[in-house]
């Protein structure tokens, strides 16, 4: 089912505390907004769902296991990312939808294009070129491609311009209707507002409001 | 007159006269660098004093194994100064030691099992100097752009790790990309070799007498063992560096 649970989470980096005990569960099924002011460590705690970084101290666990007793390779296609700007590491949109997914057919590979709101010729399109918020599609299409359960959104569309952010955002609201799990950073409370069914508010790293979205002052103006 | 084909000691200090020639003109024309070639060519010639007397020794003295122990000394100081170049890598010393002793016992071991050199220390420790100085360059280049690569490109190496993909695959392009960064110098000089330059082993036989023909053939001889010491201590500097570049399970550092 996919649901995470932090259990007093410690992240140090050279001496610093950047997490600070941090517990608290995540809901499958829901999309859950980690929101704070910047360097309050929310891509830091991102990172340890699909274990690009370890907890220095404390656990996570998925569905009740530890991440670390988990295979790290099944883990993160269990638990895809799609990252602040688009990454593009391939020359051509039909080798990036193929990165994690080499036994992807074109069949898929068109139906992944319409799932994240791109016309098919672009599969023949060179990664060269493409806009930001395309780039952003093509990110996103190439982590459905490997069939996660859970989807983690380091601000998705922070780098794009309004118009496309509004299209990248419309995209992933109608994925996660369709029952994806999310966990969403983002600084937008009007973002947050849209998109997510709860919301974890960090301070300097350490979590210090949590509820469902319509609940939590930070978001709703009262900081 | 007729001088000989190896000059004397009488040459040798003559030569000095070129230092001091070199010393005149810098301190002339105000360069600042007067103390320092003084500095360079005495230390130059202290250096290789010694190691002349270490090498008089051994050949004398101390026999193959003493050979292997001088190679032994030289695998671990071009290890030191490869391992500098991979700043930033963990253990970079002990992978960059590592990589041009695998490559240096494998270029020496196919030489001599073949009998394509003499196993004598006369032969070992110049021949081996040879190989161990080539795959210390090489080991060298590698480590640091693996680092270059490591920093310039997290982003790509996490978007590809974040997908599933283990860290061999997903470091699997810039592997490939650092790897012929790192060799195109030793295939360039081999392509241009005896056109461009007269390489040192060839100059040293032909200014000792032999004749070209038999110099060439020992050229042809060290440029493939370079060719290949080279290559694999890239490969083997590559392989180890990797392990160190991410955490058993499988993140970057």
């Amino acid at each position: 089912m996919s649901r995470f649970d932090l259990r007093e989470v410690c992240v140090r980096r050279d001496g610093h505390l950047i997490i600070d005990r941090v517990t608290a569960t995540i809901a499958p099924g829901r999309c859950t907004a980690l929101v704070g002011p910047s360097g309050a460590g929310k891509t830091t705690l991102l990172r340890l769902f699909n274990r690009l970084d370890d907890p220095s101290t404390g656990t996570v666990l998925l569905d009740g296991a530890p991440l670390e007793t988990l295979d790290v390779l099944a883990l993160r296609r269990r638990v895809g990312l799609v990252g602040q700007r688009p990454v593009l590491v391939t020359a051509s949109v039909r080798e990036e939808l193929r990165v994690g997914a080499p036994q992807l057919t074109d069949g898929e590979a068109l139906g992944l294009l319409k799932r994240v709101g791109l016309p098919e010729e672009f599969h023949e399109r060179p990664t060269e070129g493409l806009s930001g918020g395309e780039g952003q599609r093509v990110c996103l299409a190439r982590t459905l491609a490997v069939g996660p359960e859970v989807l983690l959104l380091d601000e998705p569309t922070s780098a794009l311009d309004p118009e496309a952010a509004a299209a990248v955002e419309d995209t992933l609201c109608g994925l996660m209707g369709g029952g994806l799990t999310a966990i969403l950073v983002s600084h937008s409370a009007a973002q947050v507002q849209r998109m997510a069914d709860d919301a974890l508010v960090l301070r300097k790293g350490q979590l210090v409001e949590n509820g469902p979205v319509a609940e939590v002052r930070y978001v709703n103006g009262g900081g | 007159m007729s001088s000989p084909a190896v000059p004397e000691w009488t040459g040798v200090a003559l030569s000095v006269s070129l230092v001091g020639l070199a010393v005149l003109i810098a301190w002339r024309q105000r360069l600042g660098l007067a103390r320092e070639i003084v500095i360079a060519g005495v230390r130059a010639g202290i250096q290789l004093f010694l190691v002349g007397a270490v090498l008089l020794f051994l050949f004398k003295h101390a026999g193959l194994p003493g050979g292997f122990a001088w190679l032994a000394v030289m695998v671990v100081i071009a290890g030191q100064v490869a391992g500098r170049r991979g700043k930033g890598l963990r253990h970079s010393r002990y992978v960059a030691t590592a990589a041009v002793a695998i490559a240096a016992a494998v270029t020496m071991g196919v030489l001599m099992a073949f009998g394509v050199i003499q196993t004598t220390p006369r032969v070992v420790v110049p021949v081996g100097g040879m190989v161990v100085s080539g795959s210390m360059a090489a080991t060298g280049v590698t480590l640091s752009r693996m680092m270059a690569e490591a920093r310039g490109q997290r982003a790509a190496i996490e978007a590809r790790l974040s997908l599933g993909l283990s860290a061999a695959a997903a470091f699997a392009p810039h592997r490939r990309e650092l790897l012929r960064t790192a060799l195109i110098p030793t295939l360039d000089s081999t392509k241009v070799v005896g056109l461009i330059s007269l390489p040192g082993a060839m100059t040293g036989l032909i200014l000792a007498g032999v004749s070209p023909e038999v110099a060439i053939r020992y050229q042809i001889v060290v440029m493939y063992m370079l060719l290949a010491a080279a290559v694999m201590a890239a490969l083997a500097a590559a392989e180890l560096g990797q392990r160190m570049l991410f955490t058993p399970a499988q993140q970057l550092r």
